[in-house]
Parts: C-alpha cells; structure tokens; sequence
C-alpha cells in the first residue's frame, strides 16, 4: 500500500477534546514510517468496512476517524475504542503519538 | 451475571461480525476464525465470572462491594485482582482512588437517594486502573469503570494528563453512566447524549461536593481539577458553572463549550457534540443548586435524580429535561414552590424555559408520600 497522506482525528473520550494529524508518511522519522505502513498493510485497511463505531453503551470511549490516501483514491475508517482489536489498538496509539507532536509544534 | 465485552483483547464479534460480511475473502476467512475463537474464549471466560460471582456474592449480600483489578498497562479487561472490599489500602495510590472514588459513589446513591449501586440492587462496582500505556481517558463499558493513567508515556516536560482516578469526581461521572444505563437508558447522541453525559457531570460533582460536605456556593464546579499537568493552561475538563472558561491551551485549544442555547453547537464529532453540548444542561443545574443553596445533592440532586430515574426517557432532549425536572420539583416540593422556581429559573437562563403545565398542587397539610421521605430524608423542611 503506497500512502500518500493521512488525515486522523480522535474525539470523544470523558474530556471530549479533538486531537488531529494530517501528514505524509515521507515526513515522518524513517522507521516510524515504516511501522505505519505495515501496521496498515497489516490490517488491510483499504479493505475494512467505513463505519465500525462503539458499542451503543461505551460511554467516554474515543471515536477515531481515519483517512488513508493513496494513489487508488482515498479510504476512511471510523471506528471506537471498543471495535479494535490489537493490531488497530497499536495504530490507534501510534497515529495519537503523531497527533500530539504535531499539535505540539503548530 | 455478567457478559462482558471482549473489547480489545480478541477482535469482538459484532466488528468480526462486520468482516466476515463486508470485508474481502481473505478478511472474511479470518473474521470467522475469530468469531470461532472469541466463542471459545467467552465460554471460558463465562466459567471464570460465574465461579467468581459466586464466591463473591457469598460476602455481597445488603453491602456496598468493590473491586478494582490492574490491567498492567495491557487492554484485557477486567485484569487482575488486586483489593476487594474489606482489604487494606493497597501500596498502589491508584488503586486505592478508584476504590475509595467508587465508595463515595455508592455513598451519595445510597445515602442520599437509597439507590442500593448502579442498578439499585446492590451490584458489585467494579474498577480497572492502569488500562493500556498513555491512555488519557477514563470510561464506562457497560459493566465496569476503566481508568488509564494519562499520558505517562511522554516526557514530564510534555505531558498533559495526569492519571484519571486523581479526581473523584471523574469516578462519580463513570459510575453514573451506568445508573443511567440501567434507568433514562439516554442514547449516547445528540441531545440525549449530551443530557446522558449532563447527569454524569451533575452526580460527578455531586460526589465531590458530598466528600467534601462543600455547600453550593463553596463547590467549585470544575469537572476534573487535578486531571491537567502544570504544562496545561487549565483548571479542569469543564466547568458547570462557566462552560467554555475550563481551559484555553495552545495544544488543547479553547473549551468548546456553550452555556446557553443559542450557542448550541452542531457537529458530527463526539457522537454528536455529547461532551460539548453537555454545557447547557449543566449549567441549569450549577444555577438551580446556587438558587437554592446549601448542598445541591439534597434539593437540586434530589429533583436531577427523580428526573433520571422516573421521567427521562432514551430519546429525551434538552426542553424535555427542562420540564420533567420542572415537573419533578412541582411533585417533590409542590407547585409554585421556591423548588420549582429555582429550577424554571436555571433552565431560563440557559435559553430553555421549562413548560408550565408541569407541577402538582401541593396537599394542604405539606404532606404526601415524597415530601414525608424527604423529611425523612432531611431535604425538606419539617412541617
């Protein structure tokens, strides 16, 4: 999968508050990058269903949008705290870390 | 008994369930597998709790039970045992905050409104501290309260969030979303979002101001003090008495929330603005508890607490809540009462008078069943 750009965002959560990247992957530390694109090859992401949100009782949780960019088009997953499993937990964490250094430094 | 969700540690079938149905063959394959798996482990899982709760409803009976479990920085859910009701302190700071935070819950619930637990029939209130590493949230998953411990993955200089059982009345605010799972039953969008997440606010404070014996006037009505680092410019996630006023950061950004109607926001994120809008209602209630002073769980809280458990219902909005507790104050203290003006005077101050229609008449002698157990409830005046 060659990724061009990516938009994530995360609400929710008990402070309710919005933490959002929109990078490409080039401009990120080399083996960061590389951690990304597996993790994404790794779940198929261009292949999972758009919407797989909290269950209707995961109060507080956090909701994550993410849209991966390629050369094919585009893809978005929205997905909470309570759909992920590991693989999509480490994603989560890892586009959250990216989140924070760039709202950091903006 | 319980059925707990698989979250996290296996993919949970309802996601599983999506894959094998809209994912490609390769995805659909192993989506089958997992749901093969998942129930594999459900059953063994299932075992655990029923030999679990039973030895633990032995000690249960007519009492407040507690437990918290250390999910050691991993996302398995519930984790690991580490105090039970009637242990000493633990070593751990964390673990003796989510216990003694879930005490003064069940406290406020069962002292004030003799509700016996979330569920009003004595259910075990289980804890998780340390859930996952730089996990800056705490929730409810329907069963039990999460707590992560901030984002202390980061280096001191750029950390934000310290851990989330530092404030109590984050613990109340988790606890009540499960009273009002099992009562109003609010959707978790929109409007009934946004009043589900209220009332956790309102019963949040509420604990604290109860630990504290603080009177309205003295409470802070900031949700979360203590949650920010020193690196944050904050006093807290929201404040019910100014919303929009808790924080304003440069990585943060602004409060984004309203405190009147006419400045609702709308917006898809957040299940519909739910930690956002909560401002409004919030604020009804900061100003009814100030108009009546003394403690707002005894007055404000009682009339916010009948609203919950008898008039709210799944797809309540806003103006709904405005007149049941308008409705509810007329029933508690009678109509006309300096009760129901206070809270007509909070709902309009927020851009939402309440409708007139609610109320009862009070009987002539002061009496009836609710006013003779608020007496005895110390929450009204003596006849």
């Amino acid at each position: 999968m060659e990724v061009e750009r990516i938009k994530f965002e995360r609400t929710g959560g008990i402070a309710g508050m919005r933490f959002a990247a929109d990078f490409k992957p080039e401009d990120l530390p080399d083996e960061q990058a590389r951690t990304l694109t597996d993790l994404l090859d790794d779940l198929d992401f261009d292949e999972l269903p758009e919407q797989m949100t909290n269950e209707p009782s995961a109060s507080d949780q956090f909701t994550y949008t993410i849209t991966v960019e390629t050369k094919k088009g585009e893809h978005t997953v929205v997905m909470g705290d309570a759909s992920a499993d590991e693989k999509m937990q480490s994603l989560f964490d890892l586009l959250t870390q990216i989140a924070r250094r760039q709202m950091r430094k903006s | 008994m319980h059925n707990r969700l698989p979250i996290n540690c296996i993919i949970p079938p309802h996601m599983s369930k999506n894959i094998a149905t809209k994912g490609t063959e390769a995805q659909k394959v192993r989506a089958i597998n997992t749901l093969k798996t998942s129930e594999q482990m459900r059953g063994q899982r299932q075992a655990l709790a029923e030999f679990s709760a039973a030895a633990f409803r032995v000690a249960a009976v007519g009492g407040k039970e507690r437990v918290v479990y250390d999910a050691k920085n991993g996302s398995n859910l519930p984790g690991t045992i580490v105090r039970r009701e009637g242990e000493p302190p633990s070593a751990d700071v964390t673990v003796n905050e989510a216990f003694d935070g879930s005490g003064t819950t069940y406290d406020l619930f069962n002292d004030v409104y003799k509700r016996n637990s979330i569920d009003g029939n004595g259910m075990r209130l289980d804890s998780t501290v340390h859930y996952k590493k730089g996990y800056d949230n705490a929730f409810w998953d329907g069963e039990q309260m999460v707590y992560g411990d901030g984002d202390e993955d980061l280096p001191a200089s750029e950390r934000l969030f310290n851990r989330f059982t530092i404030a109590i009345d984050i613990m109340g605010h988790e606890l009540t979303h499960g009273v009002t799972q099992f009562e109003a039953k609010l959707t978790y969008s929109q409007q009934p979002g946004a009043l589900n997440e209220s009332m956790s606010d309102v019963f949040g404070s509420l604990v604290k101001q109860y630990q504290l014996k603080q009177t309205a006037t003295e409470a802070d009505w900031i949700i979360g003090q203590g949650l920010f680092t020193a690196n944050v410019n904050g006093v807290g996630i929201r404040s019910m008495k100014a919303p929009g006023t808790a924080y304003d950061d440069p990585v943060l950004g602004k409060d984004p929330q309203p405190g009147h109607m006419k400045d609702y926001v709308t917006t898809i994120s957040d299940n519909g603005g739910v930690h956002i809008n909560s401002g409004i209602p919030n604020r009804a209630f900061y100003i009814t508890a100030v108009e009546l002073g003394g403690y707002a769980w005894e007055k404000a809280g009682q009339i916010w607490y009948v609203a919950l458990n008898d008039k709210l219902e799944a797809n309540s909005k806003f103006q709904d809540c405005a007149n049941l507790t308008y409705r509810a104050a007329g029933e508690l203290f009678g109509a006309g009462s300096i009760e129901q003006q206070a809270v007509q005077k909070g709902w309009t101050e927020v851009g939402l008078p309440a409708d007139g229609g609610g109320g009862t008449t009070p009987p002539p002698d002061g009496g009836g069943c609710l006013q003779a157990l608020l007496r005895f409830l110390g929450a009204a005046p003596a006849k």
